[in-house]
């Protein structure tokens, strides 16, 4: 089992700015990984290295990293959110990391980040485990609706990196009241207005946190031509 | 060609977190099959879940773990799921019924609607994986398909206008969300190509007409003007949300 979060060669070489052609000369390559222990950055992709060598090659190794960091990671997720009790949220987790399993190939990097991907298939198992227990037609999955929205790609990757990091970087930034109504509406995959039923509070107090908060953390939003 | 017409930012938000209900999951999945825009909102949107996912504090797992999962993935075929296959298997036969009521006015062979549904989104598609739409007339140039999601609040439904046909005059009982899949038509209010998301409301009263050209198809959802409320709201709400101003 590795312990340490997986991280490329390349990656530490950058990091203490290493010349990989002289390392190499010099031979001391696998004595420097062995020691550093960096923590890894979401957007310099070794997790989206991993999807994709699940994706490509069935590697079960690769996998099992990913298994390891996200697993947890989803569980946190599904249990802040509600009610759910460690079985079921396991439950789900597995549910979500089958389809990580078996839809890597389907991962496309310069789309979106490994994290982002695997909150959308959490996101579609909890959609889904949601109709179950509400008897909805189940013939149709989550993933039915959610992925053919993205038949046309047209994302581009490096806007979509610098969001990311600007999200990451303000989020934790934001004013309690806006911070409070985002993560609520996220972790518990509700809609705004029925947090703003169950917080107490108007429809346009909760809208107006929400627009705030966009924008604080720069999401690139241009204003639509609303519906006539 | 740039959609017009776009759902708003607090529903593509409701959207991206899971808490839209089916019906009108699918009504934006039709809009972001055709628009660009909201289709980068959306992924951005989606970025902050990730984000959250990326902060969020762990909780070890107690249960079978991966030996669990690799086990699992052992006792199934490539194409069947271990998770939802018994259940999809029950669904399908249920759903026979409720549609046969509709066959006499069935204006096509399965065969050929299967046929005429290729043209559109393969998320439309997917919503009819057993049959074809059961066309139903409205009126001599208008025909309705329902598509079953079994929602109580939420009737999702496939219309097709004929080139140049007129509908009725209608108001709406509820909220109604319409979606251009293909064709164009037209109202008092303006011209709608493929992509354009409408939103009407009880009062608003329209005549949409088809364009001369094409025959007009429209993905549509009607909310019926109940709020659940009470003991079953906590399950139902993430399924039933949908809060007209
Ligand atoms: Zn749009």
């Amino acid at each position: 089992m590795i312990i340490g979060k997986p991280i490329s060669v390349n990656t530490i070489h950058r990091k203490l700015g290493i010349n990989k052609l002289a390392m190499n000369k010099i031979g001391v390559n696998t004595m420097i990984i062995k020691k550093v222990k960096i923590a890894v950055d979401p957007n310099r992709g070794e997790w989206s290295d991993l999807l994709v060598k699940v994706g490509e090659e069935k590697d079960k190794q690769a996998f099992s990293r990913l298994y390891t960091h996200f697993s947890p990671l989803v569980k946190g997720f599904l249990m802040k959110g509600s009610s759910f009790g460690h079985e079921q949220a396991e439950e789900l987790v597995q549910e979500t990391m089958i389809k990580v399993w078996r839809k890597a190939a389907s991962f496309n990097r310069q789309k979106s980040s490994a994290s982002t991907w695997i909150y959308t298939i959490a996101r579609n198992s909890r959609i889904d485990w949601y109709r179950r227990e509400a008897r909805r037609r189940v013939d149709l999955n989550a993933d039915d609706f959610y992925e053919s929205a993205d038949e046309n790609p047209a994302y581009l990757s490096v806007v979509q990196i610098e969001n990311k990091k600007s999200i990451q970087k303000n989020i934790k930034l934001l004013p309690r009241e806006q911070f409070d109504v985002i993560t609520k509406i996220y972790y518990e995959g509700r809609s705004h207005g029925e947090v703003a039923e169950e917080l107490n509070l108007p429809l346009g107090t909760v809208k107006s946190r929400i627009r705030l908060a966009l924008r604080k953390m720069n999401l690139q939003l241009e204003p639509l031509e609303m519906e006539g | 060609m740039a959609v017009k017409m776009h759902p708003d930012l607090d529903m593509l938000l409701d959207y991206s977190v899971g808490g839209l209900s089916t019906a009108l999951s699918v009504s934006i999945s039709a809009h972001l099959h055709f628009c660009e825009t909201c289709r980068s909102y959306k992924a951005q949107l989606e970025d902050i879940g990730g984000t959250l996912l990326d902060e969020i504090s762990p909780r070890d797992m107690v249960g079978p773990g991966l030996d669990g999962l690799w086990s699992m993935l052992d006792g199934a075929t490539p194409d069947t799921d271990p998770l939802d296959s018994d259940i999809r298997d029950t669904d399908l036969r249920d759903r026979q019924a409720p549609d046969a009521v509709n066959s006499q006015n069935t204006a096509k062979s399965g065969l050929d609607s299967a046929a005429e549904l290729r043209t559109l989104p393969a998320l439309i598609q997917n919503l009819f994986p057993v049959k074809a739409p059961q066309w139903r007339a409205l009126s001599p140039s208008l025909q309705v398909a329902k598509i079953p999601v079994g929602e109580q609040r939420y009737e999702l439904a496939l219309h097709k206008i004929k080139a140049g046909g007129k509908t009725p005059n209608h108001d709406h009982r509820g909220l109604e969300v319409t979606v251009v899949l293909q064709g164009s038509f037209s109202d008092g209010n303006g011209r709608y190509l493929p992509g354009d998301f409408l939103v009407r409301g009880p009062g608003n009263i329209h005549r949409p007409i088809a364009s001369e050209d094409e025959e007009c198809i429209c993905v549509s959802v009607v909310a019926a003007p109940i709020r659940l409320l009470g003991r079953f709201s906590k399950l139902l709400n993430p399924l039933l949300s949908f809060n007209p101003e």
